[in-house]
């Protein structure tokens, strides 16, 4: 074998050696990655009891309010917040915390959306027409 | 010999991308072109995007067998010429006003009016028409 | 003099020249952007005309009192049947009698409005006292309110039927809806309403413009989509849709058609809607007033 040949095996072997660290540094991210996303997965889902509806509905009243102090309500919005406080009182916790949840990103998109406009821009198929 | 080596060392580096790329990321099956939909994710598909309550789309498009059809955007036909990239044609659907912010079509997947399963599912659908 | 000197001159007074040009017109570019940014109510009237007169260039001025119908030969086919009856006609009826009774002070409409019934061309305008838009169902209930009636609801109901009355009593007047420009509060109402109509809203993310300027004469299922000049010379309107089937006023369409989007409407004759009347009236100005009108 020449000088060369060795050469080029020690090579691989140093690559193959790299990839398997790689490797296993790979599958020890993903099992980590995996506790911790059930973790807060377990943490998200694990509260369904009545405070935590009520402070979800709290929380989709002041986006709603948010939004409507810029003209940017939703239609539905108000009707969601309604029917999770008629969950709550039932005591379907989950339901009402998922239509709370619903309406609280509702009321934070309307709000951006009014926001984003908040100067008057004539769009480019009108403003031709000035001229 | 070196080629024998170099051989080897390739392979080993592909196999071992290969692992990677397979346990680190998500199926790629999508992008095998002969993947078979499921045909009940079509009919699902088809049942969101021509129902009023979710996706509407016949409320501004043609579609072939679609009943009273709006004509605000173009007809949905020879979707997979128009959009070879199914991302695109996902993209267009989630939000169109980022490539377009005049464009006047609903940004289903920005506005929540969708979810995201659902317009998986209404993508598959289109792109049958 | 060195002769080198004549020709760097000459360089100089030719890349000053294109200085000059670049200056003069990125001012010119300046100067236009300026005026469409601010342009005024006049400005805004006369875009419109030119933009639906590029569209639709078969179609005569005053046919736009007729909204979808001017573009839409079937639905025109069904209106001018419809018409022959016209199913605004008792409402027309109940408004005299409202208009010709008096409140339990003795007083009446005809004591707040002595002109008579023909004023629904005043309507809207810039009062100065008040500082707001007034609209002809606004100022009804001042009156009722003055005298010790309640108001009127705003959508439905008899509203409908006095301002019938006075639509009808008004047909063939012209709106001429003015804007003070040395009053900043009466310009800010109308850019106000200009605003609302170019502002994107709801879940479904619609302007006014969306659909009654870019998309005009296109359908929404089977609606075509009619242009914003004439929206205002017809009201109250009767409409044969299922949870209609009666005269409306402009605000409950104004409410629909912020429903139709999932935005959550104003309040009928709140400062929005108002301010949003003010500046699509101003679209119409010269039209004739056809009210009441009846639409699918
Ligand atoms: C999603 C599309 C859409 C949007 C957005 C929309 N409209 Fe409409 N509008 C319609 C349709 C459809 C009709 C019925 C057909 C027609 O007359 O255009 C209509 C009718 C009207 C009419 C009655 C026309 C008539 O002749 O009686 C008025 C007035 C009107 N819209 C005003 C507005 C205003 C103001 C806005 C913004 C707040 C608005 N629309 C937003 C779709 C829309």
């Amino acid at each position: 074998m020449s000088l060369l040949d060795k050469h080029s095996i020690r090579q691989s072997e140093n690559l193959e050696r790299t990839m398997k660290s790689v490797q296993r540094w790979v599958a020890a991210a993903i099992v980590i990655g995996l506790m911790v996303g059930s973790t807060a997965l377990l943490a998200g889902e694990m509260k369904v009891d009545a405070a935590t509806a009520s402070e979800a509905i709290a929380q989709a009243e002041a986006a709603q309010k948010k939004a409507d102090s810029v003209n940017g309500e939703w239609r539905d919005t108000g009707k969601f917040i309604k029917n999770a406080k008629k969950a709550a009182e039932a005591g379907d916790y989950a339901k009402a915390i998922r239509l709370a949840k619903k309406a609280e990103s509702e009321g934070n998109l309307g709000y951006q959306q009014a926001v984003s406009q908040s100067e008057l821009k004539i769009p480019s198929y009108f403003k031709a027409m000035y001229q | 010999m070196i080629k024998m080596v170099r051989l080897v060392s390739t392979l080993v580096v592909i196999t071992s991308a290969a692992w990677l790329t397979a346990c680190s990321n998500k199926p790629m099956t999508k992008e095998v072109p002969v993947a078979k939909v499921d045909p009940a994710i079509v009919a699902a598909g088809k049942a969101i995007a021509t129902g009023r309550s979710k996706g509407n789309c016949l409320a501004c498009h043609m579609i072939e067998e679609g009943e009273s059809p709006g004509n605000i955007g173009p007809p949905l036909i020879a979707m997979k010429a128009r959009f070879p990239d199914k991302a695109k044609l996902r993209a267009q659907i989630w939000d169109a006003t980022a490539v377009n912010p005049e464009s006047a079509m609903v940004p289903f997947g920005r506005l929540q009016v969708l979810s995201d399963d659902e317009i998986d599912k209404v993508v598959e659908y289109i792109w049958t028409l | 003099m060195d002769p080198v000197e004549p020709m760097q001159t000459q360089l100089l007074t030719a890349t000053g020249r294109e200085t000059m040009k670049k200056l003069l017109i990125s001012l010119a570019v300046l100067l236009i952007t300026a005026v469409s940014a601010q342009a005024g109510p006049e400005e805004d009237r006369m875009a419109f005309i030119k933009y639906y007169k590029s569209k639709f260039p078969n179609v005569p001025m005053e046919e736009y009192a007729n909204g979808a119908y001017a573009i839409d030969p079937v639905g025109r086919e069904n209106w001018e049947a419809i018409e022959e009856f016209p199913p605004y006609e008792p409402f027309i009826d109940r408004g005299q009698v409202m208009w010709e009774t008096p409140f339990a002070n003795g007083k009446g409409y005809k004591d707040c409005f002595p002109d008579g019934p023909v004023i629904a061309h005043h309507y809207p305008h810039w009062d100065k006292k008040q500082k707001m838009v007034m609209t002809l169902p606004l100022a009804l209930n001042q009156c009722r309110e003055a005298n010790g009636e309640k108001p009127l609801k705003y959508k439905k109901g008899p509203i409908n039927n006095i301002l019938s009355y006075i639509a009808f009593q008004s047909r063939g007047q012209v709106v001429n809806v003015k804007v003070p420009m040395d009053d900043p509060d009466a310009v800010a109402a109308y850019e106000d309403g200009k605003k609302f109509y170019f502002t994107r809203r709801g879940q479904l993310n619609f302007s006014c413009a969306s659909c009654h300027v870019q998309n005009t004469g296109l359908k929404v299922r089977t609606e075509i989509l009619s242009p914003s000049v004439g929206h205002v010379t017809h009201w109250p309107t009767y409409r044969s849709k299922v949870d209609w089937s009666t005269v409306g006023t402009l605000h409950r369409r104004f409410t629909g058609c912020n429903k139709n989007i999932r935005a959550k409407p104003m309040k009928a004759q709140g400062p929005e809607y108002r301010n949003l009347e003010y500046f699509l009236s101003y679209l119409s100005n010269g039209l004739e007033l056809n009210g009441p009108g009846a639409r699918k």
